[in-house]
C-alpha cells in the first residue's frame, strides 16, 4: 500500500461518443464508447436486432497522481448522471437530500449498460473520482460526491439525466429523457 | 474580479440567485464534454447552451458563473436548478465573440 496522499489530474483525455443501442426483439438497451460516429444501421446478433437510438458526445480519461504517478483508468465509466428527484423513495434522492444540507452535491457514476444491480461501480474508483473533483474545487463553498448506479433501485423508472452532449449540436432544447430501459 | 464586478462592468443580466465569487479566467465552449474535461475552478464559462444539464456540468467543474450569450432564452428549470446549486447564470444579448473581447479588455484571459 502506498502512503502517498494522492493529488489527481485528468490525463489521456479522448473525445468520442457513447452509442446507445436498443434491441427491437427484447427491448434491451446497451451502450459502448467509440471514437467514430458510427452509422446506426440495424444488425442481428442471435435473436436480437440492434439499432442505434442515440449518439451522445462524451470523453474518456485516466486520473493520474501528480506525486507518485499512480494511474487509474476510467474506461469503464459511461458517464455521470444527475438525479432529477424523480422518485421520493430512491436511495440516491435520500442521500441527495441529506447531503444538500451540508452543501455536498451528488452525481451518479454509471458503468456501460446493461448496468447490473449487483455490480456497483468499483468503490475505490468512485473515491478517487470524488477526490479529484474536490481537490480542484473551492471546497469552502461546496463539495461533490460521486455514488454508484446500483443505488438506483428502479433503473427503468429513473428520469435522471446524463451530463452528455446529447442532441445538443442542434442547439435545440432536448425533450425530457424517456426512461432508459 | 468578482461576478458582481462583471455584471456591473459589462451589463450582464443575473438570472439565478447566487453568492458572488471571484472570477479566475474564461472558458468558451458549447460542449459539456469540453467543459468537464477542460474548464478550471473559478473560470467564467461562456456558452450558448441553455439546457439544464449545464448546471450539473458547471457545478462539477466549479466554474464561477455561466454566461449565456446571443440573447438566448434560458428555460425556467435551468434557472431554478442553478439557484438550488448556488450557480450563477448570467445572460447577455452580445454574441460570444463580442463578449469575449470585452472580457479580454478587462484583463480576463484563459487560465
Ligand atoms: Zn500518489
Ligand atoms: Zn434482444
Amino acid at each position: 500500500m502506498s502512503d502517498c496522499e494522492h493529488i489527481w489530474k485528468m490525463t489521456n483525455i479522448e473525445f468520442g461518443f457513447i452509442a446507445f443501442e436498443k434491441c427491437s426483439h427484447c427491448q434491451a438497451v446497451r451502450t459502448h464508447f467509440t471514437v467514430d460516429e458510427e452509422s446506426g444501421d440495424e444488425y442481428r446478433e442471435g435473436d436480437c436486432l440492434w439499432s442505434r437510438v442515440e449518439n451522445a458526445q462524451s470523453f474518456r480519461f485516466d486520473l493520474q497522481c501528480t506525486k507518485c504517478n499512480l494511474a487509474v483508468k476510467y474506461h469503464d465509466l459511461m458517464g455521470l448522471l444527475y438525479c432529477t428527484s424523480c422518485m421520493e423513495d430512491c436511495e440516491v434522492e435520500k442521500i441527495q437530500k441529506e447531503c444538500a444540507a451540508r452543501k455536498t452535491w451528488i452525481l451518479v457514476a454509471f458503468g456501460f449498460l446493461p448496468a447490473k444491480k449487483d455490480k456497483p461501480f468499483p468503490p475505490h474508483k468512485l473515491e478517487i473520482l470524488t477526490d479529484y473533483f474536490n481537490q480542484r474545487r473551492d471546497t469552502t463553498r461546496s463539495r461533490m460526491k460521486i455514488v454508484s448506479h446500483d443505488l438506483i433501485e428502479k433503473f427503468s423508472l429513473c428520469k435522471g439525466e446524463f451530463i452528455h452532449d446529447r442532441g445538443m449540436l442542434s442547439l435545440e432544447v432536448p425533450e425530457e429523457r424517456k426512461p432508459l430501459l | 474580479m468578482t461576478t458582481q464586478d462583471l455584471i456591473e462592468k459589462i451589463g450582464l443580466k443575473a438570472l439565478s440567485k447566487f453568492d458572488p465569487r471571484e472570477v479566475d479566467g474564461v472558458f468558451v465552449s458549447d460542449m459539456l464534454s469540453d467543459v468537464m474535461a477542460g474548464a478550471q475552478s473559478g473560470n467564467l464559462w461562456v456558452t450558448v447552451q441553455v439546457h439544464k444539464s449545464i448546471v450539473p456540468a458547471a457545478n462539477l467543474v466549479d466554474v464561477s458563473a455561466v454566461v449565456v450569450t446571443g440573447g438566448k432564452e434560458v428555460p425556467k428549470d435551468t434557472v431554478e436548478l442553478a439557484t438550488k446549486h448556488d450557480i450563477a447564470i448570467l445572460a447577455t444579448d452580445m454574441a460570444s465573440f463580442e463578449l469575449v473581447g470585452k472580457l479580454y479588455n478587462l484583463g480576463l484571459v484563459a487560465k
